[in-house]
């Protein structure tokens, strides 16, 4: 839809062929995506959308993504330069795919597997194909791979190096074999791995007859072309950020291993056209799997600074060049082999942006938000189908509330800032799982007040409907509050509880299970009959709530996103209901706005 | 006596009328402006231009975009959404997902209904076996009646969790609830869209209840003008998948009416697509603001029921599958933040238009661009209805031409090469996304700019042939008249092939068959049905499902069931490869619904075929190609064009209606049937 206009001389191709090749890219980039999602079998990718599909030039650099997840389309950059850099030349051949999904070769973490394609132009390799995805079902000590007390690594799941899943088109039964002993649900594994490789060749197809018809060197001059755009308009956009050096940290409340804190603590630097972000000072690597590699933290870095620069800046290696990161080797934001590390792409990405946010709060009051409710609240289980004995497992998440923003309130309910996956509509989720959800509603008074009110976060309450059915968690913010910024107040927590059958009482998994942590924790035995609810965020507020106006107080009041109580707790103003039901907010007295 | 049968296409800025002699085939058509304010006004004034005595009119069919844009535009009823106690919050929370990476500006859709006060739980249960886990008590039914008496809505939505398993409690409440209320609009989830999700069925159910109370009006005002004027007979609406229903039970189910106005255009592409013997065809309908894009494949219309109303608001409905990308004659060119040109989707609609028309325009649009290129004839510009200025347009030209560091010229075809390139990025959209190479396709182009863009459009997509239809500037007008009555049946019930029965899924047809054949002949439908079949499969483990065409499979014999039942899985796993590059042919196939269409064939005008074709009337003008630079170009008439005569291009055809641009490299014949072939020549 656009074309790139001042023609510099350091540009080979014309302005309206790059616009051409860049939609093209792009647009091959979504039809990967869409083969995978209506080929797939578990919901993680059918109905979740929980993967990416990037192209890259024959040198590994990154040349077109589309609308997927933030956190896989950083980290992939980073995976697929290990994977080329280990294998060396020459050693592709056409039809060959390679499966990855080792963190400590740039992999977000182990449920994620990255695919890989070379594409030949007559004998040549021109280009990579890559998608990533979440499998559901990775062969961890827990099903559903997030087991929230892992110790190391090897509790994560079956590490896969850079392996040849297909050789000239014929699959390696050996390395199939492999994976599907270790995965609890092979079945579902195979077709969401077909579904992947079916996708490679889409994006294979579509790469190939676009150099067809534009010729090997007018492609390979447009991509060159559309990195040097992207890399001189993001440092242009930088440029436009005041230099300085920007501080902020932000507490992990736990690791599900110790009871302990951590501190991610971040400078950002500001100079001329270029970013850095040193998170030096950061604590020591958890003995948890809230960790995150250094790939991890790179890729929350370059979310962060995406969402906070112009959005139409095309998104390849360009962009990404100008930004920086320093993360200290053993520490929480770079952990070393062999660290437990399976939350920090769910729960230390979104933090991290969130801290980057923090810092900048000042430096772009226009455009930064409070914090998000920042955590994926992922909820994994598995078990044996009541009937069939068919081994099940899923991977279950929910979205939270946006902070308020410098000019409206934040969105409710949206998925965390790293991801952009979907729910599982709870008609998909009961006829897969034996558990029933009971309700799924929004959460009053959740989101921060603020002049700007973060966004409200969710409550969802399942009944077990199996004799057994094991339950892992990884959840944050449950006693650390998403922050609000320029006097907004904090969102509600995060929660998982538990209440057995029978009983009146929720209770922390802690309680009723002796787990080390009440958000973090693997493998307890629930029994058919108990229930689980979980309680998503809400986002921060933005701006001192005493100057929100009467008129937006009543609003919320009418569509219940707050009480009567919070309406005078938080914002000063004392509610009434009239005779036609309606809610009236009496004058701030005795108080007096800022401005 | 001479009968005939009438089209009127209502559109935001046109009503084109289509008139058929039956007796002769004699086609004419007119074009008057629409009056969105009093839609009677242009429908009964277009009818009176067309001077057809009313007692001679033999069936009279309407197109709309009414119900698009009452969605679009959020002026539908007070909705009052009832739904599992626990479910309130359904429409609000959606899908959770964002529309864009890295912007913090946007803003998550807000549901159809004004106010989350106005969704009511009831205390029910149905599992995913479609077994009842609470029943429904009268009592709760009352405690929702109270709240619906106190809640003044115009209009309700029920949609309860699996009920396209089990529609007992839905229909137990909607029969309370209509007992009660015998004259509020109610849509139930079952009979909208019997599909799984909730959301999406939520959704469309709420669409569907926002709109009724105003359809209904407007169905009931037109027939009541009508009858005024003296026209009683029973009258059609064309639904968005192209069939035909009889107004009254349209206005039953209006969301069935989202996209009835562009599927006129689909439905004649494909009679004229058979007519010429094509089996597979990309259609593209350009007009003022946007362009639609279909496909006709295998000589058969494609649907999808994934609809959106604005990203993250679906209607399940069965649709043509149409994609809708914004480009057209008034998309306006302008710079972004990032200093790059860029081609809608803004558009400067009717009024103020392009800078040309003089209605005070002041945005660079297509048309401006096209007629700076030459393209367009200042002075038969809707067959000179409208006058264009050329001079007008020059210093907004200048003033962007100087941003971008380009020449005048330059920047137009730019503005031009953008907007193709939009265009045909919708189409690579609707094909190769779905696994068709556009190269194997002929392009028909229609609209009123339809025919300007073709030969390039395929010129970008290696198509080698492109038609234009006779008409194209009223061609869903015509097509109108091309539809047949229509009545859709689903059945929501999973089968897996190692453990189904034929005779199992031939209960399933025989029982929809009925049903939808009731209903037909309920709207006055005297003939015999013809029959469509269709099963929604996947392999087992898979969400998304494929439709496979089955022949009938109805009471016949177990023998020939299992055999048809075979092919149907064939038939899957060589659209499973044909999509998605694989296929899986010893897994598990699960078939997740049944599809019937009823149809009720009706007669359809024929093109005439031309036997005087006038005079051929040539000028020349100077036009501007990328290649060629600016040359003397030929332009004639289409009306005078001599039939079965080979053109080279570059050539211009002008008629009342539209524009054919013939790019050089390209030779056109008119052939018997008025239809312009345009192809590469060798």
């Amino acid at each position: 839809m656009t074309t790139r206009v001042s023609s510099s001389p350091d540009l080979k191709v014309d302005q309206v062929t790059l616009t051409v090749i860049d939609n093209y890219l792009a647009t091959t980039c979504r039809e990967m995506g869409i083969a995978m999602m209506r080929t797939a079998y578990s919901p993680m990718f059918n109905e979740s959308l929980d993967f990416s599909c990037v192209l890259f030039d024959k040198y590994g650099r990154m040349i077109s993504q589309a609308e997927f997840c933030p956190s896989q389309i950083g980290t992939i950059k980073f995976t697929v330069e290990w994977m080329i850099d280990e294998l060396g030349p020459d050693v592709y051949k056409p039809g060959d795919v390679i499966i990855m999904n080792d963190p400590y070769r740039g992999s977000g973490h182990i449920p994620e597997h990255t695919l890989l394609k070379a594409v030949f132009h007559k004998g040549e390799i021109v280009a990579f194909v890559a998608n990533c995805a979440h499998l559901a079902e990775p062969g961890a000590k827990a099903p559903g791979g997030l087991a929230g007390d892992a110790t190391d690594i090897f509790q994560e799941g079956l590490r896969l190096p850079p392996l040849w899943l297909q050789r000239e088109g014929i699959p390696q039964e050996d390395i199939w074999k492999i994976i599907f002993a270790n995965h609890r649900t092979p079945k579902t594994t195979y077709g969401d791995l077909m579904a992947m490789v079916g996708s490679l060749n889409v994006a294979e197809r579509r790469l190939t007859s676009l150099i067809e018809k534009y010729g090997l060197e007018t492609y390979q001059n447009a991509t060159n072309d559309l990195i040097r755009i992207a890399e001189r308009r993001m440092r242009e956009e930088i440029r436009q950020i005041p230099d300085g050096e920007y501080f902020f940290e932000d507490i992990i409340e736990d690791d599900g291993v110790l009871n302990i804190p951590y501190t991610v603590r971040c400078k950002v630097v500001v100079d001329d056209d270029q970013i850095t972000c040193d998170f030096t000072g950061s604590s020591l690597q958890a003995a948890g799997p809230m960790n995150g590699t250094f790939a991890v933290t790179a890729s929350a870095v370059y979310n962060a600074l995406m969402h906070l620069t112009d959005p139409t800046i095309p998104r390849n290696e360009g962009c990404y060049r100008p930004i920086h990161t320093i993360a200290p080797p053993g520490t929480i934001v770079n952990c070393e082999f062999p660290a437990p590390l399976v939350g920090g792409n769910t729960e230390l990405s979104p933090r991290i942006t969130d801290i980057i946010f923090g810092a900048l709060a000042n430096a772009l009051p226009d455009r930064v938000p409070a914090s998000q409710g920042g955590t994926s609240c992922c909820f994994l289980f598995g078990g044996a189908q009541p009937g069939s004995g068919d081994l099940y497992s899923h991977f279950h998440f929910e979205g939270t509330g946006w902070g308020g923003r410098p000019t409206k309130d934040g969105n409710s309910q949206i998925i965390v800032i790293n991801g952009n996956c979907r729910n599982t509509p709870v008609e998909v989720f009961e006829t897969r799982y034996p558990i029933r959800v009971e309700s799924y509603r929004l959460l009053e008074d959740s989101g921060g007040a603020g002049e700007n009110r973060g966004g409200l976060g969710i409550e969802r309450i399942m009944t077990m409907e199996a004799d057994s059915i094991t339950v892992s968690a990884i959840f944050n913010r449950m006693t650390v509050d998403p922050f609000g910024i320029h006097g907004g107040k904090p969102g509600k927590n995060s929660g998982i509880y538990f209440r057995r059958k029978g009983s009146k009482d929720w209770e922390t998994f802690s309680n009723a299970f002796g787990t080390t942590s009440p958000s973090k924790f693997s493998n307890i035995t629930l029994r058919r009959g108990d229930q689980v609810k979980i309680i998503a965020p809400g986002g921060g507020g933005w701006g001192d709530p005493m100057r929100r106006s009467s008129e937006r107080v009543e609003a919320d009041l009418r569509e219940g996103f707050i009480t009567p109580e919070a309406a005078e707790h938080d914002y000063g103003l004392k509610a009434e209901l009239d005779s036609d039901g309606n809610w009236n907010v009496t004058p701030r007295i005795g108080r007096k706005d800022k401005s | 006596m001479t009968n005939y049968r009438i089209g009127i296409d209502t559109g935001g800025t046109f009503t084109d009328l289509v008139r058929f002699n039956m007796s002769t085939g004699e086609i004419s058509s007119l074009k008057v402006p629409s009056t969105p304010s009093k839609p009677l006004q242009a429908f009964v004034g277009a009818l009176k231009q067309s001077e057809v005595p009313l007692n001679n009119i033999e069936g009279l069919v309407h197109g709309t975009t009414v119900a698009t844009n009452a969605l679009i535009q959020r002026t539908g009823a007070k909705v009052g959404f009832i739904c599992t106690a626990g479910y309130e919050d359904t429409a609000y929370i959606q899908r959770v997902n964002r529309q864009f990476l890295y912007d913090l500006t946007w803003d998550k859709p807000t549901p159809l209904f004004q106010s989350r006060r106005n969704c009511i739980g009831v205390n029910e249960r149905v599992n995913a076996k479609g077994e009842i886990v609470t029943k429904l008590e009268d009592a709760d039914i009352d405690r929702v009646i109270d709240h619906v008496d106190a809640g003044n809505y115009e209009s309700l939505a029920i949609c309860l969790l699996f009920s396209y398993l089990n529609t007992t409690h839905e229909k137990l409440l909607a029969n309370r609830l209509r007992e009660r209320f015998p004259n509020l609009p109610i849509s139930v989830s079952h009979e909208i869209a019997p599909i799984w999700r909730e959301y999406e069925r939520s959704s469309t159910t709420i669409a569907d209840a926002f709109i009724k109370p105003l359809i209904q009006n407007y169905v009931s005002s037109l027939k009541s003008g009508l009858a005024d004027a003296g026209f009683i007979h029973p009258w059609s609406l064309m639904k968005s998948n192209g069939g035909l229903m009889n107004a009254d039970a349209a206005a039953l189910q209006p969301i069935h009416l989202a996209m009835s106005g562009p599927a006129g255009g689909a439905v004649a592409s494909q009679r004229v697509s058979a007519l010429l013997g094509l089996n597979n065809v990309v259609t593209i309908d350009v007009g003022g603001t946007s362009a639609d894009v279909g496909m006709v494949l295998d000589g058969q219309i494609s649907y999808t029921t994934e609809y959106e109303i604005e990203w993250g608001i679906p209607a399940a409905i069965p649709l043509i599958d149409i994609k809708t990308v914004g480009a057209g004659g008034g998309s306006i060119a302008s710079v972004n933040s990032g200093g790059f040109l860029q081609v809608g989707p803004r558009s400067a609609g009717a009024v103020p238009g392009p800078i040309c028309y003089g209605q005070g325009g002041t945005n660079i649009t297509l048309t401006d661009a096209n007629l700076t290129l030459g393209r367009l004839n200042p002075d038969y510009f809707l067959g000179g209805k409208l006058q264009l200025d050329r001079s007008l347009i020059d210093a907004e030209l200048g003033r962007l031409s100087k941003i971008l560091g380009m020449k005048d010229l330059e920047l137009a075809l730019a503005v031009v090469e953008i907007a193709n390139e939009n265009m045909a990025n919708a189409i690579r959209m609707v094909s190769i996304e779905r696994g068709h190479d556009p190269r194997n396709f002929a392009l028909l182009a229609f609209g009123g700019a339809g025919p300007l863009h073709g030969s390039a459009i395929a010129r970008k997509l290696g198509i080698p042939k492109v038609i234009i239809p006779p008409y194209p500037g009223g061609f869903c007008a015509l097509g109108l008249l091309m539809g047949d009555l229509r009545v859709d049946k689903v059945w929501t019930q999973s089968f897996r092939s190692d453990r189904v029965t034929p005779s199992e899924v031939v209960e399933r047809f025989d029982v929809i068959a009925d049903a939808a054949a009731i209903e037909l002949r309920q709207q006055g439908f005297e003939g015999e049905p013809t029959y469509e079949y269709s099963i929604n499969m996947r392999y087992l483990g898979q969400n998304y499902e494929m439709e496979v065409v089955v022949p009938s499979l109805r009471s016949t014999n177990n023998e020939s069931a299992k055999e048809q039942i075979e092919s149907a899985y064939e038939a899957f796993n060589r659209k499973h490869i044909a999509m998605y590059e694989y296929s899986m042919n010893e897994a598990v196939i699960e078939m997740i619904s049944f599809k019937v269409a009823a149809i009720g064939l009706i007669q359809h005008p024929k093109l005439a075929t031309l036997t005087d074709t006038g005079t051929q009337i040539t000028q020349t003008r100077s036009v501007h190609f990328e290649m060629l630079g600016t040359v003397p170009c030929t332009v004639i008439r289409r009306k005078s064009m001599p039939v079965n005569v080979s053109f080279e291009g570059p050539l211009i055809i002008e008629e009342d209606g539209s524009t054919t641009l013939v790019e050089p490299g390209m030779k056109v014949i008119r052939n018997p049937y008025d239809i312009l072939i345009l192809e590469v020549l060798k």
